[in-house]
């Protein structure tokens, strides 16, 4: 199958450091994958790469095989591609159910938004988001005063309200309890396959639930690749997460970066 | 609550929801025969500046975007319909008087149309909509905000007044153009009578004016203009492109400085680069946060109130008003951040009376009841219990 999205040998560099290095990842239509990785392994550089806020100093991404390189964030967004940020961003002053109303799906032209009105499904279609995440009740207070679990559900559902094809999201159960935790990643797995969702997360615990293919991410490029068991046996995971003692580093580092070398090419 | 879910409108409930504007057109009618022409004719300048601060509000207020550079708009406005007066009161084959102190013989080709009163009726709003549409597009195509949006429009507020200060030849300069003993309809500009017909055409302009930016910015539109100044990006990936609305709304408030401009000219008699002096537009911004940003009201308010202040004190004190000024300005960054209007709508009146000592009435313990977390709680509930009773026919009812 072609695949929806797809990475080739991407690389980013800020002023000379590599904040992505000769990356290369496809993504399946339908497929939910977890991308996980250590603190400064990349992981938002490469989103912000795909939704076009950072031009790649090497490489190609194609999204359903056309080049995303050199189109503005907003119309990558209105291509198919939804993005949830690490920290829940939505609009502070307004109430959930007017952000909800800015995200559904629809023209965004000024001129639509001043002389149009929401029709009928585009209503109902906000109404349900409300009710899918819980807000019906706080649904017309400012979105500023909601808990911090509700602001991250009111950013789900506005990704969910703009429908994309890829889903993008960046730590979407950090500071939740575990009760919505675990509803999170129901949604998670129930969007999948209408939708082809890709989630960075440093819960372990909530990956090994979603039960989906993870991608390990170390200094820029992909370390491997496998199911959680698989990756979670890995030695060079258990390395860059854990480190090594310090005799090994000499000799074990540059056999990491050769094997790493190999890793790459498995991935179609 | 009982009013407003009743269908039928009782008398009581009719003035307690039109007040306002039963107040603002009998005061509009009665004004101009009670007050002497001198002070009608200030009060009819200071409401024209409202214009210009409304549109000072759209964007600051609304969007996020501080430009110091609205007296571009604002005097581009005063020229055009200074232009056409100069003209108007001519004698065929007569140049306006200047030219001839320079040597100019013909006029100037960009003079010629505004001959017609239908052009210049519409070029009084529609070049400084251009003019700030273009500089608005290059300026937010290239990411340009923050503070740096700012300077640079003060920049371009300094080139534009040094260009007219320039061009004696042209448009007469450092001096400006007069109006006041031009003619119009027969009459003189600074007559009595005409200065009456031109505050009641401000006033109703204000009105329109409030009445056009209130439409923007209570439907989505103006949700997405708040979603502009709160976090870009964020309505970035949701698929909005920023620079259209910013431009759009920028390009609105040229509009308006230009109408105001010209409102202010009719009635200030003259129409000179001083209008892009550097502190005037400073002055636009001020008005704005003392009034209270994001409130439209609190712009017409802001720019009346301050403005009849200064001409007051400035009478009795002359001195004294610049630091009056600093001083308001410096009491709304420090205690009044939403202006005087947010505090109002915030329940300030009633935490001042509290404080005098002179409780309001509470039904219970007013330790308990004056509680703030109370409040809060109270007034939590009553909006739930609103939304329950509205439900669905109201999705999206005024929650501001």
């Amino acid at each position: 199958m072609k695949p929806l999205l797809e990475l080739q040998a991407v690389s980013v560099s800020f002023d000379g450091f590599l904040a992505l290095n000769d990356l290369n990842l496809a993504l399946a239509p339908g497929e939910l994958r977890a991308v996980i990785g250590p603190n400064g392994a990349g992981k938002t550089t490469f989103l912000d790469v795909i939704t076009g806020k950072v031009r790649p100093t090497r490489g190609d991404v194609l999204f359903r095989g056309k080049s995303l390189l050199g189109i503005s964030e907003h119309r990558i967004a209105r291509l198919g591609i939804g993005r949830k940020f690490q920290t829940p961003r939505v609009y502070q002053n307004l109430t959930p159910r007017r952000n909800l109303e800015l995200a559904v799906k629809g023209s965004h032209s000024p001129f639509t938004l001043l002389l149009g009105r929401l029709s009928t499904e585009q209503r109902d279609r906000v109404q349900e988001l409300l009710a899918v995440v819980g807000l019906e009740a706080n649904a017309s207070r400012p979105a500023g005063s909601l808990s911090h679990g509700q602001k991250q559900w009111l950013e789900i559902a506005m990704l969910l309200a703009q429908d994309p094809d890829l889903l993008l999201v960046d730590e979407p159960v950090a500071g939740l309890s575990d009760e919505e935790t675990e509803r999170t990643g129901e949604l998670l797995r129930q969007l999948a396959g209408d939708h082809t969702v890709l989630v960075i997360e440093h819960d372990m615990d909530f990956i090994r639930e979603l039960d989906c293919p993870v991608t390990v991410l170390h200094e820029g490029h992909v370390l491997c690749e496998g199911s959680m068991d698989e990756v979670q046996h890995d030695p060079r995971v258990i390395e860059v997460y854990l480190g090594v003692e310090d005799d090994d580093v000499s000799a074990g580092a540059p056999s990491a970066v050769a094997s790493d070398s190999g890793s790459h090419q498995e991935i179609p | 609550m009982t009013i407003t879910s009743n269908t039928s409108v009782t008398p009581a409930a009719f003035l307690r929801r039109w007040w306002p504007w039963i107040a603002i057109i009998a005061a509009a009618l009665i004004l101009p025969f009670i007050l002497p022409p001198f002070r009608l004719n200030l009060l009819g300048r200071f409401l024209s500046l409202g214009i210009v601060a409304l549109g000072i509000d759209l964007i600051w207020g609304y969007t996020g975007l501080l430009s110091l550079g609205q007296g571009i708009f604002f005097a581009l406005g005063g020229y055009a319909i200074a232009m056409y007066l100069q003209l108007d009161s001519l004698e065929p084959g007569q140049l306006p008087e200047f030219f001839g102190l320079y040597g100019v013989k013909a006029l100037p080709l960009f003079w010629q149309p505004f001959s017609s009163p239908w052009f210049t009726l519409v070029a009084i709003w529609v070049i400084p909509a251009l003019v700030a549409g273009l500089l608005g597009y290059l300026v937010f195509r290239n990411r340009i905000k923050g503070v740096y949006f700012s300077i640079l429009t003060q920049a371009a507020l300094l080139v534009f007044f040094n260009f007219f200060n320039g061009q004696q030849k042209l448009i007469n300069g450092t001096n400006g153009l007069k109006t006041d003993t031009a003619s119009f309809f027969g009459q003189m500009v600074g007559s009595d009578a005409m200065q009456r017909n031109l505050f009641w055409v401000t006033v109703l302009l204000v009105i329109a004016a409030w009445t056009l930016c209130r439409w923007l910015t209570t439907g989505r539109f103006g949700d997405a203009l708040i979603a502009v100044r709160d976090d870009e990006p964020r309505l970035r990936f949701t698929g909005y492109n920023p620079t259209a609305f910013k431009t759009v709304v920028f390009t609105v408030a040229g509009a308006l400085a230009g109408i105001s401009g010209a409102l202010y000219t009719v009635q200030s008699g003259m129409v000179s680069p001083q209008f892009m002096a550097v502190p005037f537009s400073i002055e636009m911004v001020i008005w704005v946060a003392v009034g209270g940003r994001g409130t439209l009201i609190g712009a017409v308010l802001g720019a009346v109130l301050i403005n009849y202040a200064k001409s007051l004190i400035s009478e009795q004190l002359p001195e004294t008003w610049l630091f009056i000024q600093g001083g308001l300005f410096l009491l709304v960054v420090t205690a009044l951040p939403d202006g005087v209007v947010g505090w109002w709508r915030q329940g300030g009146p009633g935490r001042i009376l509290a404080m005098l000592g002179s409780s309001p009435a509470s039904a219970t313990y007013p330790g308990l009841d004056l509680d703030p977390d109370v409040l809060a709680e109270k007034r939590a509930i009553e909006g739930r219990a609103r939304a329950q009773e509205s439900g669905a026919s109201q999705p999206s009812g005024a929650e501001r």
